[in-house]
């Protein structure tokens, strides 16, 4: 074998080299549309034993302490259940009363999220759950805690989901008590470890008090109304004089997030979200 | 690049790594200052091939964290193939046996493999920054010791020099 150094062993690394570059930048400027077709395939062939063995440490890592939620939540929607069977039979009489249609049932799909080393990890997140658990684009993500982003494409078995640090996202918003509307956008703060969310849109002459909570309006189509998505942290800037931005302290952090779940109705279909956080 | 007879421990060890990586780091944590154990096997094999083979290497390892990271794609494969190519030829510049300097190429591989994502992921300044200054710096220094502890366990095995 050759020394590294000797000249045609140069010209052969420099020519691997540089087909590796362009071939790198091409792929940089290739469209999202073609790029979808290639990261799938692979993901969904030769790297589907890879993400198995992952989906597996993921489960076993999350397993112990989701037991032990689980179980909370499980005693809490018990007590809170006793109280359904009159609520449903006094709602049944009022929509009869008021001709309303009955409501569509809402579903959801639990994934896991395949965390990944890149920096990058966190404006997408890999999900376990693929076209043929249900899942499909444009599904909201939600956690317990509120909105995390949307399912933007789906393989097989796995789906790629932009959270809303990605700088794509947006969402229709309104304040709690449904008196402010606006559009939610992420914004990077001038804190390098603090990225936010920005509440745009806002008329000049409303004005949002610290800590409001801001839920999804349920406008487009996409996000049902009623799911919180952050609290309000203070005026960010004024535009002109007719717009205000508010900043908003999000509430899921994708950065820890391990489990997710994708919300398998569409809004129009969907009831308004109902809980503590997500409402 | 290719395998020849006594190699076989090196591959082992880079499979051994590409298993550490789908399944030890998300067992254990899997944040973000966590130790990358694909970008080590990438260093290591690096260490050991002629550049051009580095950066095919490199290139291939970037596919898979494009693949599976989908923020921009061909980010990864920019970066591992760059960082690859450049690590080929540090470890004929730089004297290999030295456990210190293993340290320091795997930091300044992992560091720079993050920095030139972020440049061309196209984020914001404030990201940016936080990569530089924290989290970059934090999984560069994780997935150095990593790579030292590995080095320290196998190089009795396994012959990092460069083929002559």
């Amino acid at each position: 074998m050759q020394r590294a150094g000797s000249r045609p062993g140069l010209r052969r690394d420099t020519i691997l080299f540089a087909t590796c570059m362009a071939l790198s930048v091409a792929a940089l400027l290739l469209p999202g549309s073609a790029t979808d077709a290639i990261t799938t395939s692979i993901r969904e062939t030769a790297l589907k034993p890879l993400l198995w063995l992952q989906l597996r440490a993921e489960e076993g890592r999350t397993s112990r302490a989701r037991f032990s939620q689980t179980e909370a939540q499980r005693d809490t929607a018990a007590l809170r259940a006793q109280s359904m069977p009159v609520l449903e039979n006094e709602n049944a009489r009022l929509r009869a009363l008021l001709e309303l249609k009955s409501r569509q049932p809402s579903g959801f799909l639990a994934a896991e999220v395949l965390r990944q080393a890149l920096p990058t990890d966190g404006r997408t997140l890999l999900l376990s759950a693929g076209l043929r658990d249900g899942a499909r684009p444009y599904q909201p993500v939600i956690t317990p805690e509120g909105l995390l982003g949307v399912v933007s494409r789906s393989g097989p078995a796995t789906s790629v989901a932009n959270t809303w640090a990605h700088p794509e996202f947006r969402v229709s918003a309104v304040t709690d008590s449904g008196g402010v509307l606006g559009i939610v956008a992420p914004s990077a703060s001038a804190d390098p470890n603090l990225t936010v969310l920005e509440f745009r849109g806002v008329a000049y002459r409303d004005t949002v008090p610290d800590g409001t909570l801001v839920v999804t309006a349920g406008l487009g189509g996409v996000f049902p109304r009623g799911i919180a998505i952050g609290r309000v942290n203070g005026v960010r800037r004024e535009e002109l004089g007719w717009e205000r931005v508010y900043r908003l302290i999000p509430m899921v952090n994708p950065g820890v997030v391990s489990h997710v779940l994708l919300l398998t109705a569409s809004a129009a279909e969907m009831p308004p979200a109902t809980g503590d956080s997500v409402r | 690049m290719s395998p020849r007879r006594g190699a076989w421990p090196l591959w082992l060890v880079l499979a051994v790594l590409i298993l550490l990586h789908f399944y030890l780091r998300p067992r254990l944590y899997a944040g973000r200052g966590a130790p990358d154990f694909l970008l080590l096997a990438l260093l290591i094999l690096a260490f050991r091939s002629k550049p051009g083979w580095a950066a095919v290497a490199g290139f291939l390892v970037g596919l898979v964290e494009d693949v599976l990271t989908p923020a921009r794609f061909g980010a990864g494969m920019f970066a591992n193939t760059l960082v690859a190519y450049v690590a080929a030829w540090g470890r004929a510049v730089f004297f290999a046996d030295n456990l210190l300097v293993n340290f320091g190429l795997f930091a300044v591989g992992t560091w720079l493999r993050n920095l030139l994502i972020y440049l061309v992921s196209g984020v914001g300044v404030g990201a940016f920054l936080a990569s530089v200054t924290l989290w970059g710096t934090l999984q560069a220094l994780t997935t150095a010791l990593a790579g030292t502890l590995v080095i320290l366990a196998i190089r009795h095995r396994v012959d990092f020099r460069l083929e002559e």
